[in-house]
């Protein structure tokens, strides 16, 4: 014994503390540290830069940018969180109670608005919002020159395309919610003499609670990172700011202060959310096997509901896929569509597969270890793998260039700067969706597979991997989504000629060439859709989450 | 199960070395612009079918191009840094990110319109200038920039948000010509008169005093021609600013290159410059866009205002570089949108 502590003291520390950090939390647990402290670099990297900024510099942000910086970004998270609320909810409380004519059309028109990237959103709209544009004609000819076109170039017309862009969420948690939610309830509740609307707003609207908060999180926190939408419509958010304070001043320091107090805002915000979320669980009792029944709709009723619902996709989806259409069979007309555009398709696709699946198997250690070994430090990892959420993706590119380029140069070049910060920034989806799926399975199972002989690797491919493959398969999806929409951080690391949709788009937007950008969104929007079936296959997977 | 990961991250990683490895060929020249493709793109063929020298054309906006290329330092696979933007150019200067061209190359080109240090040389240059429409009333007054303050303008201005880059150079080129007191009140002058109102694209300007709803704009002047070319009946056209006697002069801007520090292949990425700085090229870029040659004896378009025809503020392209700081702290202390 004397020997070997006398090897482990000659040991220096920080070997020994790994060590001890190892023994204490087993193999899982260093694969989960590890994974962890490679997402946390964009973090470390913004930790490193903002304590070089000196007192003035924090002093000028603090006078100049902050305060405006805050109200722009906080009244906009609110906004978009109200008509998030509003489109997400009404909807989802339609399609899930009320039985009408081509009611799974519509959960898949309030779906497909995922496909569409808020700066395809964002370009779309301003060009149709023109003088000449569909909706600024149609406007010029009911309203003349009485009123004038709505100006998407302000608080408003962000807010219209990001909660567009992002009420599906809400929806998506809410149905979920609501399909699996025990009808007994409602009943009582009607029994007991309350109307419909008194129903959802004092039974319903409680019980979703959970299920409106994780969808709404997921829209404020893609509001907090969106750089496409707000750049095009330069609205002043923390995010844009950033990065014009990297691109336009070239000041990484003031950049990262930036950043730093982004970072604790929707930390914040995330740890709010799961605070109120760990508080607010409903468990069903006992028999929940009887589905709740829907109602039929009248023919009155069918038409509100149309009505209503064939808004929303008019402006979500409908009117956006004609554009494009319209313009992508000019551009095909025009022969412009050559070899080149095909090897954009063909790279968002390797990406967008490439980071999905390093995202779903880095993701696991972390997820695992915390449903298993459930500690203050597998929730702080949980935390931590949320970084990519929380940060700007140009911050993310940047902080993932500078680790590649001093730690892992020869990596350069290459897509693995790329893959790396894509993995960083959508590791919070897998993570969630992966430890969604874990809470499922009891540990009772493995200690069954165990018992009978297994070992820990064969009990993992045999009994834990198959048990949540459909997890597996709902973070691969959302993954890939996300990632094929990718703009800042893919524009920054893509290597040297590799050009994506999402960078083509931008390019071509900024260029006016509205027949080159039109053909590459659509393909986008195709390149999605399979990706979106598989996710409503497995959607039930989903719906544990919240 | 493990297995095939472990050999699913070799494979990944041996992919990436290979995209990595087949980036650098040998006749191979990486540029970073940030210039339009389609105005670089129709040079580029032209130089590929002559010289065989392949180019691989990396587009993003210049600044962000600018940022990377000083992140990766000797990393970097950018063997030229193209910007539409004398300021940039200036920058990466200053960051130490270019080298020196050969002299023999640049001595064609003005000395104003380079560096001193011959680190970077304009391609092509462009005027900022007032497009009026030909049926406003009352712009009589209208001699220069600064009148564009002027209360009467109220609501018949036009101008792009102060994020623009040839705004910002506009701006820096005014500053240094008068004084930053003056510039200051000019910038208030002018956001009282848009009224929040700003336009998000310089062809939006043209169009919008084309039909009407303004009556002046500021714009470089190719957006003017290119304009007319689509709609040669449209009621527009230039007002060349500031030349009175004691007038300043038209703000001028440039695109340029830089060969960066890191290139391992200086002699090719010279051969480039050489072709875009010949008489030929030269030319093909006055013809993409309407813009001025850099180069002495090549003229611009017939249908532009001839070089040396009027008066250009006697500012050397890389001051816009030096000063640009402080024009954005200006534009930032005054809230301009």
């Amino acid at each position: 014994m004397p020997v070997l502590e006398q090897a482990f003291e000659d040991t220096p520390w920080p070997l020994k503390a790994w060590r001890a950090l190892a023994r204490h939390i087993g193999g899982l647990g260093v694969a989960a540290t590890v994974v962890v402290g490679l997402a946390a670099v964009p973090l470390l990297f913004v930790i490193y830069s903002s304590s070089q900024l000196s007192l003035s510099g924090w002093q000028a942000l603090w006078s100049h940018r902050l305060p405006s910086l805050l109200w722009n970004t906080l009244s906009l998270a609110v906004l978009v969180a109200v008509f998030s609320f509003i489109l997400g909810v009404s909807s989802a409380w339609l399609i899930a109670r009320r039985n009408f004519v081509g009611r799974k059309m519509a959960t898949w028109l309030m779906i497909l608005p995922l496909a569409i990237p808020t700066y395809v959103f964002a370009h779309i709209y301003t060009i149709l919002f023109e003088e000449d544009g569909w909706i600024g004609s149609l406007w010029l000819n009911i309203f003349g020159d009485h009123l004038a076109i709505p100006d998407l170039y302000s608080i408003g017309g962000v807010t219209f395309i990001l909660s567009i862009a992002g009420f599906s969420y809400v929806f998506l948690l809410v149905r979920s919610a609501l399909a699996h939610s025990n009808p007994s309830l409602e009943e009582a509740a009607r029994i007991q003499g309350l109307s419909p609307f008194s129903v959802f707003w004092r039974v319903n609207l409680p019980l979703l609670r959970p299920a409106i908060a994780a969808g709404l999180a997921l829209v404020v926190l893609h509001v907090l990172s969106d750089f496409g939408a707000v750049s095009m419509l330069r609205y002043q958010t923390f995010t844009l700011s950033i990065y014009l304070q990297m691109n336009g001043r070239f000041d990484y320091q003031g950049a990262a202060g930036l950043s730093m107090v982004l970072v604790l805002l929707s930390f914040s915000f995330l740890i709010f959310e799961r605070w109120s979320r760990s508080r607010q669980r409903y468990y069903a009792s006992g028999t929940q096997l009887r589905r709740s029944k829907l109602r039929n709709a009248s023919i009155f009723e069918q038409c509100l509901i149309w009505l209503w619902l064939g808004l929303i996709t008019l402006f979500a989806f409908a009117l956006p896929l004609l554009w494009m259409l319209d313009w992508s069979f000019q551009a095909w007309q025009q022969d412009l569509l050559d070899a080149a555009f095909w090897s954009y398709v063909s790279n968002s696709l390797i990406v967008a597969a490439g980071a999905a699946t390093l995202a779903i198997i880095v993701a696991f250690p972390v997820a695992f270890f915390h449903t298993r070994k459930r500690s203050t430090l597998s929730a702080s990892y949980i935390q931590l793998s949320s970084i990519g959420f929380v940060l700007p993706g140009p911050v993310i590119a940047l902080g993932v260039l500078s680790f590649i380029l001093t730690v892992l140069s020869p990596l350069y070049g290459g897509l693995a700067a790329l893959l790396m910060a894509l993995v960083v920034r959508f590791l919070p989806l897998a993570v969630q969706s992966q430890e969604a799926a874990l809470q499922n399975l009891t540990p009772s199972i493995e200690q069954a597979g165990r018992i009978l002989g297994a070992g820990p690797l064969e009990n993992l491919r045999r009994v834990v991997l198959p048990m949540i493959s459909n997890g597996m398969v709902v973070a691969w999806v959302l993954v890939f989504i996300d990632a094929m929409k990718e703009l800042p951080a893919t524009l920054i690391l893509r290597p040297t000629g590799f050009d994506t949709l999402p960078v083509r788009i931008w390019i071509e937007a900024s260029e006016e060439s509205l027949e080159l950008a039109a053909p590459a969104a659509l393909m986008l929007v195709l390149g999605t859709l399979p990706a979106l079936w598989i996710m409503m296959r497995n959607e039930k997977q989903v719906v544990s989450k919240a | 199960m493990k297995r095939y990961w472990q050999q699913g991250l070799v494979g990944l990683l041996l992919a990436s070395f290979l995209a990595a490895a087949s980036a650098v060929q040998a006749e191979e020249l990486v540029v970073y612009s940030g210039r339009k493709d389609k105005f670089i793109t129709p040079l580029i063929k032209k130089f590929t079918e002559e010289t065989g020298v392949k180019v691989v054309l990396h587009t993003a906006k210049s600044t962000a191009l600018l940022n990377k290329l000083r992140i990766e330092g000797d990393r970097t696979v950018a063997d030229l840094y193209i910007s539409n933007d004398a300021g940039n150019l200036q920058t990466g200067s200053r960051l130490g990110l270019f080298q020196k061209i050969d002299k023999d190359l640049t001595k064609v080109i003005p000395a104003d319109l380079r560096a001193d240090d011959d680190t970077w040389v304009g391609l092509s240059a462009r005027a900022r200038v007032l497009v009026v429409n030909n049926n406003a009333k009352d712009l009589a007054f209208l001699k220069s920039v600064f009148d564009l303050a002027d209360p009467r303008l109220k609501d018949r201005l036009a101008i792009t948000h102060s994020s623009n880059g040839s705004f910002i150079a506009g701006v820096t080129v005014y500053q240094l010509s008068t004084s930053k007191a003056v510039v200051k009140d000019w910038l208030q002058g002018m956001k009282d008169n848009v009224g929040g109102k700003l336009f998000s694209k310089h062809s939006k300007i043209v169009k919008a005093v084309a039909s009407g709803k303004k009556d002046v704009g500021l714009v470089n002047h190719y957006y003017i021609y290119r304009h007319l070319a689509k709609y040669p009946d449209a009621p527009i056209s230039i007002l060349i600013p500031d030349q009175q006697d004691m007038g300043m002069g038209v703000a001028w801007n440039v695109a340029g290159i830089g060969i960066s520090k890191h290139t391992k292949k200086k002699a090719l990425a010279e051969k480039l410059v050489a072709y875009f700085l010949s008489e030929q090229g030269q030319r093909q870029f006055a013809a993409v866009n309407n813009e001025y040659p850099t180069r002495k004896g090549v003229e611009a378009a017939a249908e532009v205002p001839a070089a040396g025809s009027y008066k250009v503020a006697d500012v050397p392209m890389q001051k816009l570089g030096m000063h640009r700081i402080e024009t954005l702290d200006l534009l930032d202390v005054i809230g301009m949108p």
